[in-house]
């Protein structure tokens, strides 16, 4: 673009389109004034969009709930139980300790545990349920 | 969506750009009525659908111009090439206020004068305030096409108002 172009160009910005008419001016000042439809407004659609989508989400997971959570509800009843066992415990017998009466007792231990197993054929799994146990307790001793 | 311009006074904005936006409008109709219809429909249309988005606005409204344009001659007229589109109307662009220099009269009154294609590209270079980029996106030309019927146009209004002033 040589100089003379742009004292054309120039020249042209300086001249002044004629305004719209007052009737222009007026109904756009209505058409702004009206309230906008929500599914006109792209943050109303926004929003509603985005409440379909929480619908749809909440919706699948109700679905989801009943289809895959019963079976599942239904599979803990089918657990029978096959084999339940307690082995022998064990006792530690310490040495003897004086109370604070003057007595004397002796401190023994007794630990022991109860193992069950629960077995599902359907499935084929098997629930083990171990429950240790430990109690401690004082034997008195006479003395003479 | 966010809205991209939330503090923008758009009545205000309409009343800045308001003229060299009908101006516009007037090049792709056939009547002033025409170009006010026009103006109306692609402003609000605009305002009800883009004006949440970003950037400049003023490519939107001129696109939404283009657009508002090419609806009324499909509605009124079946024959909707691009060609009838550019109004052949002479007074298309004798819509300037009226000049104390007579180099710019003879300017505005040159206007007319250039072919249809030449003055579209004009019009949408100065007061549509378009790339040659954007007026090729505008038209469906290549900005090489929009920047050599520019160049033409500068030419023939030289020697157009060179004329006028000596006549």
């Amino acid at each position: 673009m040589n100089n003379e172009d742009h004292d054309i160009e120039s020249a042209l910005r300086r001249l002044r389109p004629r305004p719209p008419g007052p009737a222009v001016v007026s109904a756009i000042g209505r058409a702004l004034d009206a309230p906008t439809s929500p599914a006109a407004s792209p943050s109303a659609r926004g929003i509603i969009l985005r409440w379909s989508a929480g619908l749809s989400a909440a919706a699948a997971c109700l679905l989801g709930f009943f289809f895959f959570a019963r079976p599942t509800v239904t599979a803990t009843l089918e657990y029978q139980l096959v084999r339940a066992e307690q082995p022998p415990a064990t006792v530690d017998v310490f040495a003897p300790v004086r109370l604070a009466d003057g007595s004397f007792a002796r401190p023994v231990r007794v630990r022991w545990s109860n193992e069950t197993q629960w077995e599902d054929r359907r499935t084929n799994t098997r629930l083990i349920n171990y429950s240790p146990s430990e109690q401690f307790g004082l034997i008195p001793m006479e003395t003479y | 969506m966010n809205d991209a311009h939330p503090e923008q006074d758009w009545r205000a904005w309409f009343a800045e750009h308001g003229a060299r936006l009908r101006l516009i409008a007037r090049q792709w109709t056939r009547s002033d009525a025409d170009a006010d219809d026009v103006l109306q429909e692609a402003f609000v249309r605009f305002w009800k659908h883009q004006r949440h988005l970003p950037g400049n606005p003023n490519a939107l409204v001129v696109t939404s111009i283009r657009r508002a344009a090419l609806d009324l001659h499909r509605r009124t007229d079946r024959r909707a090439l691009r060609e009838q589109v550019v109004s052949a109307d002479a007074a298309a662009v004798a819509n300037f206020a009226p000049e104390a220099d007579p180099r710019l009269q003879a300017l505005a009154s040159s206007l007319p004068s250039l072919s249809a294609e030449q003055r579209e590209v004009v019009v949408l270079k100065v007061w549509g305030d378009l790339t040659f980029e954007q007026i090729g996106a505008q038209l469906e030309i290549s900005p090489n096409t929009a920047a050599s019927r520019w160049r033409y146009a500068m030419e023939a209004l030289r020697r157009l108002v060179t004329a006028r002033t000596y006549e």
